[in-house]
């Protein structure tokens, strides 16, 4: 029950926990557009290069890092065979009765999971592994705040994504808290038919639910006797001020989209 | 004799993790039969922990659990038998109400155990009685009743699967002093009816005085002192060293001791002290 987060901060005072988190957001869209720009093995390489230099800077050790990428291991594998034995080209390194490998295929495989890894990488290192959830939907809200100009309730927003990630936690302790008083009335989780076992979960659900609203119509309550009424005149109790070395990671970053995007021009090396 | 004993039972939340926290540590205790057990000890000092010990939710690091003298993981597959002899009635048990009506809920013990459809009613109905439920309140929705209500059904929905050990968890936290009392006395109704072995977890001493025959405490996830109430609350400088204390009017009878009056020891309920001085006095 505990791993139920994907990502989770990992605490530590790496440069890039202590960047602005409104940066990061761009870092990783930016990041994102790069892993896309790839298109030949020198390109790919900077990419692996920036994603090991990424979790280097972060300070997060890569057990955590691991922990993060197995949900994706199978996607990974099936993708990377579908890329093996599907892909046709003009290397045959492989044959036997209906089974082609070309080097293309193996090529593409490769390319295909060095940027879903770092893909992944790239985006939990600058969001969830350095930025608290809090910081970010903070940053969220601030960047989409021109929004609010055609009437989009981003601070609603913001607030509802805070108050979800909030009680995850709490969440969790609840359901661990119900599963054992009905494992006490003697509901059996572990053997079964796929249909019992899935039935052995209404005990659980129901009073889980229950709960959730009471304590969401609770909530609502207490905020409304501090007179909570929406963003409008709302002040932040820590105001965030972009600094100087806070660009630094953002030029880095600019510079390998243009080395991408020259080696994209230049047509060097294995491109797909 | 006792129904069920902890043989060095040692406990690790989080074991294996670098936040390993030793919960429970070397416990060797025995739980008498036919009597009513208190468990006293602070917030975090392992009493929740402890009870889930007694019906295999939880499998000790070290040590055995014997229930009339069986080693209750000595068969894994079977550890369901054991939850439904040691009936546990965990903190909160309003939380696990979930039925469409209360009577369902109640059943819902017995129906896992495989309880005939037949003797359901019965042991519905019993498990009312015992906690004082009304019988129109039978078929209203769990969610529409009032809080000592819904405790009273979940404590009843343990009561119908017949266990041969209660244990119950702080079944009076967070109730007002009606409905404390009003449990208090049906789990006094239900041990006195069947001569059952109880076990209730509290941090009140006078609730723990009225109630228990033995009382165990604990601390940091030791057992500090376990024996008969009288020996237990005799020994009140051990009691506030760790931050419990003797029922109040013990502290008054030790204040008066002090002053000269000539007290006994042993007095832990009003109505005791009321008798002792009442004669004396005359």
């Amino acid at each position: 029950m505990k791993s139920i987060a994907l990502g989770q901060y990992y605490p530590s005072n790496s440069v890039l926990h202590r960047t602005d988190p409104r940066i990061k957001i761009i870092l990783a869209i930016l990041y994102i557009v790069c892993s896309f720009l790839c298109k030949n093995i020198i390109s790919f390489g900077l990419l692996a290069l920036s994603a090991i230099m990424l979790i280097i800077i972060a300070r997060v050790p890569l057990k955590t890092i691991f922990g993060g990428l197995r949900p994706v291991l199978i996607i990974l594998i099936i993708t990377s065979l579908f890329n093996i034995f599907w892909t046709s080209g003009d290397i045959l390194l492989f044959e036997w009765k209906f089974i082609h490998i070309y080097l293309e295929g193996l090529y593409s495989a490769a390319f295909m999971v060095i940027r879903i890894v770092s893909l992944i990488i790239g985006t939990s290192v600058f969001l969830t592994y350095t930025t608290t959830p809090i910081d970010l939907t903070d940053a969220i809200e601030d960047l989409l705040s021109p929004l609010k100009k055609i009437r989009v309730p981003v601070h609603e927003f913001a607030m509802m994504m805070t108050i979800a990630l909030r009680f995850i936690p709490t969440l969790v302790e609840e359901t661990d808290k119900i599963m054992t008083a009905q494992k006490a009335r003697g509901v059996d989780f572990s053997s079964g038919s796929l249909i019992t076992r899935a039935k052995a979960l209404i005990p659980i659900l129901i009073p889980l639910f229950v709960s959730a609203f009471n304590r969401a119509s609770e909530l609502a309550t207490a905020m409304e006797c501090r007179c909570y009424h929406g963003g409008e005149g709302r002040t932040r109790m820590k105001v965030r001020h972009i600094r100087f070395v806070d660009f630094i990671p953002l030029v880095l970053v600019l510079i390998l989209a243009t080395a991408l995007i020259i080696l994209n021009l230049l047509r060097i090396g294995f491109t797909i | 004799m006792s129904k069920l004993v902890l043989e060095n039972v040692s406990f690790y939340h989080g074991r294996g993790t670098p936040y390993e926290i030793k919960a429970l540590d070397n416990i060797n205790i025995g739980i008498p039969a036919g009597k009513i057990t208190g468990l006293i000890g602070h917030t975090g000092s392992g009493k929740s922990t402890l009870v889930q010990m007694f019906n295999g939710l939880l499998e000790p690091h070290e040590g055995r659990v014997l229930l009339d003298g069986v080693d209750i993981w000595s068969q894994p597959k079977k550890i369901r038998d054991v939850r439904f002899k040691v009936g546990l009635v965990m903190q909160y048990p309003e939380y696990q109400l979930f039925e469409e009506t209360v009577f369902k809920d109640i059943a819902f013990g017995p129906l896992n155990m495989g309880v005939p459809e037949s003797e359901i009613e019965e042991r519905v109905l019993e498990a009312a009685d015992f906690v004082g439920f009304e019988r129109e309140l039978l078929y209203k929705s769990p969610f529409d009743l009032s809080g000592g209500q819904k405790r009273r059904a979940a404590i009843a929905g343990i009561i119908a699967m017949r266990p041969e050990i209660l244990v119950l968890d702080e079944p009076a936290a967070g109730l007002d002093p009606r409905g404390r009392e009003a449990i208090f006395t049906n789990i006094l109704n239900y041990q006195r009816a069947n001569g059952n072995t109880v076990v209730i977890v509290s941090h009140s001493m006078e609730d723990m005085a009225r109630l228990c025959d033995n009382i165990i405490v604990m601390s940091a996830g030791e057992i500090l002192m376990s024996g008969d109430k009288d020996e237990v609350f005799t020994q009140s400088e051990r009691l506030t060293s760790v931050g419990l204390d003797v029922p109040q009017i013990t502290q008054l009878m030790n204040l008066l001791k002090i002053k000269g009056v000539e007290c006994p020891d042993g007095i832990y309920t009003v109505e005791m002290a009321f008798e002792y001085l009442k004669n004396k006095l005359r």
